[in-house]
């Protein structure tokens, strides 16, 4: 049993994952993950499979670009689940949201000072539609902050990114919104 | 994974629409400091209150900041001191209180509350010493907060305690007269006081409540304004049911948030967590107003034809909602109608559309009662005893809690301005019918019986 990651990337159009599951399926390949999103309208997908030992990376690749006739670039790695940075310690989740006028380097600065502090971003959506309206410039982390890190610390070096960027920020245990918004 | 509905919601009651947690308040039993011993007595609560209290500030910040909702109040509440103190005599209650405004600021806390007595059917004499004391505590301290209980459904009205919180009225506000009389701003008299009000001035702990609890009073008038205001520009047709419907449900938003972060603060203090009162608490800030969610219903104003039945709406949709997102519901839980601690309120007095009458006939469907009721100096200690009767016959008849916190502005008509400033805010003074009159009627004094419907069992 061999494992890949399968990118899939191209216009968005209705069909795609039903012509790339039947190629799969007809490879024999089960899919034991799919994470799907469409960014303005680009289609991006993720699927994890795990089939036949026989068919390389190279083959799989060729199979779906014969298969799926949509003009969609596809990307296939072997895939095996490793022991990863940020998964086994000790976190606590934790939801930053910045709002301010777009500009160049908003994520880069954000994320710069998560990287400098180990934690590790789950989700990220960010919407740059310009101008100054703080709604319509947006980017919600979810974070998994680990428990050594000195959170007073990182409170203060996310607050002082924001504010070289003009950003606002608030850095918010996720807790808080589940228990808000959700009754389960 | 959350929405980004759900995560930009709770940002925009933060930022525009000045959701907090009003108030952690943590109740602490002083019963088993009790001694005939004065210095005694005075060591024993100060170590009590400032041991226990000494983490409680900076803990609610600490969780406030992790969840990025201010707790905005930190405060104590104490087993009632008639009870406590009950050996002593009036000077020395002053001397408490002094006590307790020390332990209240060494431990950062703005109010403590429980300077307190429950009179509804006779005083013992524990009791009557500290009403004694009320003018000179009130005057003399500044974070003491005293509630006394005159009246309960299952035991009537003790009017002679009526008559006698209207002398102390008008004694504590004459003490206090450069600042408007804001000593009685610190005084609320209740009828059927709850033992777990997180909110002052009304906050003591009840004799039959724990060592120590936690109890938190969530606010979010201007939530609920804002999310009426944006179902009405999507919909301007919607009807009561569907208005109702949309308060129930962000009352139970702003009331999960206040459970989370109480249960956080009681837990890192290792103290038990009690109730979430769900009490719609105005401040005198724009947005964040009682009087505002009514014109955003359709009202001219709060006070005009149609308020009393908007205020039962909205706070039968609030304790629906609430009663829901938390597991203990208590203290005092419905909407809060003060007149100088809301800037709306106090306008509509100010612009003649809410007179004393509609206020108490609206107190018969909400908390508190006649509250930071600004009136003119002139009134006699009989008329505030007789409004405050009012006040306590429809919570004894409603088997509910009102009370009234009346403040006799020395030297100032109706019509005049009176300032207390901060929370306490500023207010119109009201004018109060037969104000300076005799009334022999209350003089009576007595015990006014409880109800026939107090006999359930």
């Amino acid at each position: 049993m061999k494992k890949f990651i399968i990118t899939v990337l191209g216009q968005d159009r209705p069909g795609i994952i039903a012509a790339v599951s039947k190629v799969l399926l007809e490879l024999d390949y089960n899919i034991e993950e799919v994470s799907q999103t469409i960014l303005q309208d680009q289609f991006s997908c993720f699927f994890i499979v795990a089939g036949p030992e026989r068919i390389s990376s190279a083959q799989l690749v060729k199979a779906l670009e014969e298969g799926v006739s949509f003009n969609l670039f596809f990307q296939v790695r072997e895939f095996e689940k490793q022991a990863g940075l940020g998964r086994e310690r000790a976190c606590e989740p934790f939801v930053v949201t910045t709002r301010g006028p777009d500009r160049k380097g908003l994520v880069a600065g954000i994320t710069a000072v998560f990287a400098a502090f180990e934690v590790n971003v789950a989700q990220l959506r960010a919407v740059f539609r310009g101008g100054d309206e703080p709604l319509n410039n947006t980017m919600i982390y979810e974070v998994d902050i680990p428990s050594s890190v000195d959170q007073k610390e990182l409170r203060r070096a996310l607050s002082e990114r924001a504010r070289e960027l003009n950003l606002e920020i608030s850095i918010q245990h996720r807790n808080i919104f589940e228990a808000m918004n959700r009754i389960l | 994974m959350l929405t980004h509905g759900e995560i930009i919601s709770v940002l925009e009651m933060l930022k525009s629409e000045h959701l907090d947690l009003r108030t952690v308040t943590l109740g602490l039993n002083l019963l088993d400091c009790a001694s005939d011993d004065l210095k005694r007595f005075q060591d024993k609560i100060y170590d009590r209150i400032t041991s226990a209290g000494a983490n409680l500030v900076a803990v609610c910040d600490q969780v406030g900041e992790k969840y990025g909702i201010p707790v905005v109040n930190k405060r104590i509440s104490v087993s009632p001191i008639g009870v406590v103190a009950a050996p002593f005599g009036a000077e020395e209650m002053v001397s408490i209180a002094g006590t307790l405004d020390k332990a209240a600021r060494d431990s950062g806390v703005d109010f403590l509350g429980g300077f307190s007595a429950l009179v509804e059917k006779g005083m013992a004499r524990g009791d009557r010493a500290l009403i004694d004391a009320l003018p000179q505590a009130l005057a003399a301290t500044e974070r003491v907060c005293a509630s006394i209980n005159v009246a309960t459904t299952r035991a009537g009205i003790n009017m002679d305690a009526v008559m006698l919180m209207g002398k102390q009225i008008k004694a504590a506000s004459e003490l206090t007269a450069d600042r408007d009389g804001i000593g009685c701003a610190k005084l609320c008299v209740f009828a059927n006081i709850p033992e777990d009000v997180p909110f002052m001035a009304g906050a003591y702990l009840g004799v039959g409540e724990r060592d120590t609890v936690i109890n938190v009073g969530v606010s979010g008038p201007g939530v609920v304004k804002k999310a009426i205001d944006r179902l009405l520009a999507d919909n301007p047709d919607a009807d009561l049911g569907q208005i109702t419907e949309l308060i129930k449900r962000t009352a139970y938003k702003v009331t999960r948030a206040g459970e989370l972060i109480g249960r956080a603060v009681a837990e890192i203090l290792g103290v038990p967590f009690g109730v979430v009162d769900l009490s719609l608490a105005p401040t005198p800030n724009v947005g964040d107003s009682v009087g505002e969610i009514f014109q955003s219903l359709g009202l001219l104003s709060i006070g005009v034809p149609g308020s009393t039945v908007a205020l039962a709406m909205l706070n039968d949709a609030v304790k629906k909602g609430g009663a829901f997102a938390s597991s203990n519901v208590g203290g005092l839980s419905g909407a809060f109608i003060p007149v100088s601690e809301d800037l709306n309120i106090s306008r509509a007095v100010e612009d003649g559309y809410l007179c004393l009458e509609k206020l108490e006939a609206m107190t018969s469907v909400c908390s508190v009662g006649l509250d930071m009721v600004a009136v003119p100096g002139e009134t006699s200690a009989e008329t505030i005893a007789a409004l405050i009767a009012d006040e306590m016959a429809i919570g004894v008849i409603n088997k509910k809690t009102t009370a009234a916190r009346i403040i006799p502005v020395p030297g100032k008509k109706a019509g005049e301005r009176a300032c207390f400033g901060g929370l306490l805010g500023e207010s119109v003074i009201m004018h109060v019918n037969n104000a300076k009159a005799d009334n022999p009627f209350i003089r009576r004094g007595g015990l006014i019986p409880a109800p026939i419907h107090s006999l359930t069992n």
